[in-house]
């Protein structure tokens, strides 16, 4: 490619003394002035003081500079900090390039600085050859449908639905089941108000109704999904619960909030007497067998129950098996089934076989009362499990008690109660229609478990609830309503902006092998018909540059915008010619 | 790590209903335990081989009854409180080991009376008025005759000490020893019997252990000071005949030694009555019993030898049979099935304690 020479900028910083007292920056400033692009060359103190910087702009308008280059530390300290240096001087940003000669250089090799000096006068070298090619980019902006389809109407499903049509925003809200609530609709009083999750839903269900301008569909799946973050077509498959009939209906939304939520874990086959003794039954089915039982007292197959063993952790902290997780709610919910079943129920006593409590915050309050209440507690760890054992008619588990100087205790159990844990739902179909990315625990994973918890590496797409991971109700509305946030400051502007460092096609050399469609992790890949020939196209809006389709590409017809098989070749060879 | 020298490997019979049975002693809360072992790591009589209270407290939450009567510990702590400040969950670990004392000494006395009296405060009283009325009864019976009266009392008193010690305490004492050496299977040699003995002595008369305890030098000296008062005012009367003598430094012995009974205890009664303190703060009936009566006891002896002095004992015969009522409800009550038997529980505990090490 012929092109006109430039005129650049190139800045050796001496970072105080973090570069400069291990790397010769006045030799490296002499090393590279010669340079046939390089207009003017300077060291500086502190590159990143605002002196230098006014400095920098002065230069860059003055001397009408093309681009500028800088060396010092990290970009990932300071790339944007010159690139907005280059913005004031009225250069576009993608201009700059930057060199790292502190955390590469002077930190690396303070041991040798000569070698240091070398490899700085090669890094910047490799720099200047990158900025031959920096050219002026644009962003791209596409415009955004300023609605969202949220999936799930479970209680995160319906807060963050009411959150969004609050904010003026146009809701799909998608349940596959006849009825929305999820699992919190099918849940007696809960911990600490007392109030059950039917009722807590069905509050939530006529507040939801007051807004005009949410759409619930029940009975309802999603199918198929096309576009990409502000222009989202989903096909949903809407079955009629009375006729069966199945209709087909298209919407069009700017971002998606997954709340499909989870399943819970079923014990194999003898894991802890499970199927082999009728006295052994899990944490929702006891709480379903307390809600529902009105006598004064707790039957089981028609037997009084007065002792319950609760065996924790189910499914959860497993050291053979994939569950590594702890399931966060289990603990609390147990407890709280168990005081209920002792307020409830006369003569019950409850024994509690556990690896540590986590009734973690305010829920500390409910382990302190059925302590008062006289339930007891066992502990042993993972090296330890209770074990559940059948003797004629009786059903017996046993364990090496922690607490008492790991005595073995040995216990004749009414029932006994699998605490069972949150697994991510077996049906992945909708999870797997967007590509969404799984943790190790297979729950949908976030970008940033901290700084960016309901976001999704797919552009537009966020998640809500224990379909991320085990949550409690108070957790997954607080998720919710993040969700429900996100969502709506990418479509509140009406239009999305892209960054411009993508792939492109050459469509001389393309000719669809489909190589570059089958590396690409983001669905970015097109497969079009241009001039009565199949090629690839780069959807611009989802690509994220990351380059996987470069090297996959037989024709070499892929290249990477500001990282071209030429520039890096360029830069290659500055890194490799020896200085003189 | 063995629990309390239980001997084989049987597996234990949980009983959470034995909290309710605890609770009649006295005890405060102890369910609420969560385990943390604070209690035990600020305790300055735990050490690392020996560590209480959490363990017992949590033999007590289980009701390992068997464990519970095999442990020397409970008498091993003399309550300075500091567990049960420092509780995060208000157990009140110092009452628990308090109240594990009180169902021991009910468990170790082979007529039962003890649980009788410390379970119920109605039982107590009634036998504080029976025995009051048997003294009026007795008092009417010699037409109130001094002579005859002082002469049963004195009389008395060495019969008392005498039956009780053989037919209550020493069968106690050896059940005791039965439930915490020889039922556990611990094998002692019998030299170490003879060879230990000093520590029984040594810890009755000093009490010496409780000196371990933070910032109870102070407790420690007065209740030092008491035993010995009390002692030597036991020996002044019963073998010194202090009434009956004409002896000036007998009589002068045994008026210091009641003064020394009733001034020091006057503090002890102060302390359970404001409940300022940890150790006094859930006081039960038998502690406050046990105080008042050692108050009385020294002061109606103190009142009794001055009224014979002044010569107005004959005009106030009340001031004798007062103390006569006195002296038969500690002898007949306090002593053999109330709180006075820790003097011979404790000092015999550091003594087991030593054959079993």
């Amino acid at each position: 490619m012929e092109k006109k020479p430039k005129k650049i900028g190139v800045y050796i910083c001496h970072c105080g003394g973090n570069i400069s007292d291990y790397v010769d920056v006045e030799k490296v400033r002499q090393a590279v002035e010669g340079d046939e692009i390089v207009f003017l060359s300077k060291t500086t103190m502190f590159a990143c003081s605002d002196a230098n910087q006014r400095d920098m702009v002065d230069d860059i308008k003055a001397n009408g500079l093309d681009g500028v280059v800088v060396a010092s530390c990290s970009p990932k300290l300071h790339l944007t900090t010159f690139r907005n240096v280059s913005e004031r001087a009225d250069l576009n940003k993608y201009t700059y390039v930057h060199a790292n000669i502190r955390e590469q250089a002077s930190w690396a090799h303070s041991d040798n600085k000569m070698g240091a000096t070398e490899k700085a006068i090669h890094l910047v070298k490799a720099a200047i050859a990158k900025s031959h090619y920096a050219e002026a980019l644009e962003t791209n902006k596409i415009k955004a449908v300023k609605a969202v389809a949220v999936i799930g109407a479970g209680v995160a499903g319906i807060k963050a639905a009411i959150s969004l049509a609050e904010k003026n925003t146009e809701v799909v809200l998608i349940e596959r089941e006849s009825e929305m609530g999820g699992r919190v609709a099918q849940w007696g009083p809960l911990f600490s108000t007392q109030e059950t999750g039917r009722e807590m839903i069905d509050r939530l269900s006529s507040q939801l109704k007051q807004h005009k301008n949410i759409n619930l569909l029940t009975n309802s799946e999603v199918v198929e999904n096309k576009g990409s973050v502000g222009n989202i077509a989903l096909k949903i498959r809407r079955k009629d619960p009375e006729t069966g009939a199945e209709v087909m209906t298209e919407i069009t939304v700017g971002s998606v909030l997954m709340a499909t939520g989870f399943d819970y874990y079923t014990p194999q086959q003898a894991e802890f007497g499970y199927g082999t003794s009728d006295k052994v039954i899990t944490l929702p089915e006891f709480k379903k067998m307390i809600d529902s039982q009105t006598g004064a007292k707790l039957t089981h197959n028609g037997r009084e129950v007065k002792n319950i063993a609760y065996i924790y952790c189910v499914g959860s902290r497993q050291t053979e098996g994939e569950n590594t997780y702890c399931s966060r709610n289990c603990c609390t919910s147990t407890i709280h089934a168990a005081v209920t079943a002792r307020q409830k129920f006369s003569h019950i006593q409850n024994y509690h076989f556990n690896r540590g409590l986590r009734t973690y915050g305010k829920q500390e309050i409910l382990y302190a009362d059925s302590l008062r209440q006289g339930d007891i507690y066992f502990q042993s760890y993972e090296d330890g499990l209770p074990v559940v054992s059948v003797e004629g008619k009786k059903t017996i588990v046993k364990v090496n008690d922690i607490l008492t100087n790991n005595r073995e205790i040995e216990l004749e159990a009414d029932l006994v109660v699998l605490v069972t844990g949150m697994v991510p739902r077996a049906d992945n179909s909708v999870g797997s229609l967007f590509k969404l990315p799984k943790g190790r625990d297979k729950f949908y994973n976030e970008v940033h478990m901290k700084l960016r918890p309901v976001e999704t590496v797919i552009d537009g797409i966020t998640i809500a609830g224990a379909c991320q991971g085990p949550k409690n109700i108070a957790e997954s509305v607080n998720s919710a309503l993040s969700a429900a946030t996100k969502s709506y400051s990418i479509i509140s502007k009406g239009e999305v902006e892209s960054q411009p460092l993508v792939a492109t096609i050459d469509p001389a050399k393309c000719s669809w092998c489909g190589a570059c469609e089958e590396a690409c992790p983001f669905d970015a890949i097109l497969k079009v018909d241009k001039d009565g020939k199949t090629i690839a196209e780069i959807n611009n809006t989802v690509c994220k540059g990351c380059g996987m389709c470069a090297p996959v590409c037989e024709p070499d017809a892929v290249d990477l915008i500001a990282c071209s098989s030429a520039e890096i070749m360029s830069m290659i060879d500055a890194l490799v010619t020896p200085n003189p | 790590m063995c629990l309390c020298g239980s001997k084989d490997n049987k597996m234990s019979k949980i009983n959470p209903a034995f909290n309710k049975e605890l609770e009649k002693f006295g005890s405060v809360n102890f369910n609420a335990c969560y385990n943390c072992g604070n209690c035990t790591a600020v305790c300055s009589l735990s050490t690392e081989d020996n560590s209480f209270p959490r363990e017992m407290v949590r033999l007590s939450a289980l009701g390992l009854e068997d464990d519970i009567q095999a442990s020397l510990k409970p008498w091993e702590c003399y309550y300075c409180g500091e567990c049960s400040t420092h509780c995060p969950q208000e157990a009140n670990p110092g009452e628990l080991m308090m109240s594990l004392r009180r169902y021991l000494t009910a468990k170790y006395d082979w007529t039962g009376l003890s649980g009788l009296l410390y379970k119920s405060l109605p039982v107590s009283l009634a036998a504080f008025v029976l025995t009051f009325v048997a003294v009026l009864f007795f008092a009417n019976s010699v037409s109130y005759d001094l002579e005859k009266l002082l002469h049963f009392g004195h009389l008395f008193e060495g019969i008392a000490i005498g039956t009780i010690g053989l037919l209550i305490l020493m069968p106690n004492v050896a059940r005791m020893w039965y439930l915490t050496i020889l039922k556990p299977g611990i094998k002692v040699p019998v030299s170490k019997y003879a060879k230990s003995i000093g520590e029984l002595f040594v810890h009755m008369f000093t009490q010496k252990r409780a000196l371990g305890c933070d910032d109870n030098q102070f407790r420690w000296f007065e209740h030092f000071i008491l035993v010995i008062g009390y002692l030597s005012l036991l020996f002044t009367t019963v073998a010194l005949n202090w009434f009956g003598t004409s002896s000036l430094f007998v009589v002068i012995l045994g008026y210091v030694m009641s003064a020394i009974v009733f001034v020091v205890t006057v503090d002890f009664v102060g302390s359970r009555m404001k409940k300022k303190k940890e150790v006094s703060k859930h006081s039960q009936p038998s502690d406050i019993f046990f105080v008042v009566w050692l108050f009385f006891m020294g002061l109606s002896a103190f009142m009794v030898r001055l009224f014979i002095d002044l010569d107005i004992l004959d005009s106030n015969k009340w001031m004798y049979i007062f103390h006569l009522t006195v002296l038969v409800q500690w002898a007949l009550i306090i002593v053999p099935f109330g709180k006075w038997t820790h003097f011979l529980y404790r000092s015999f505990a550091m003594y087991f304690a030593k054959l079993k090490n």
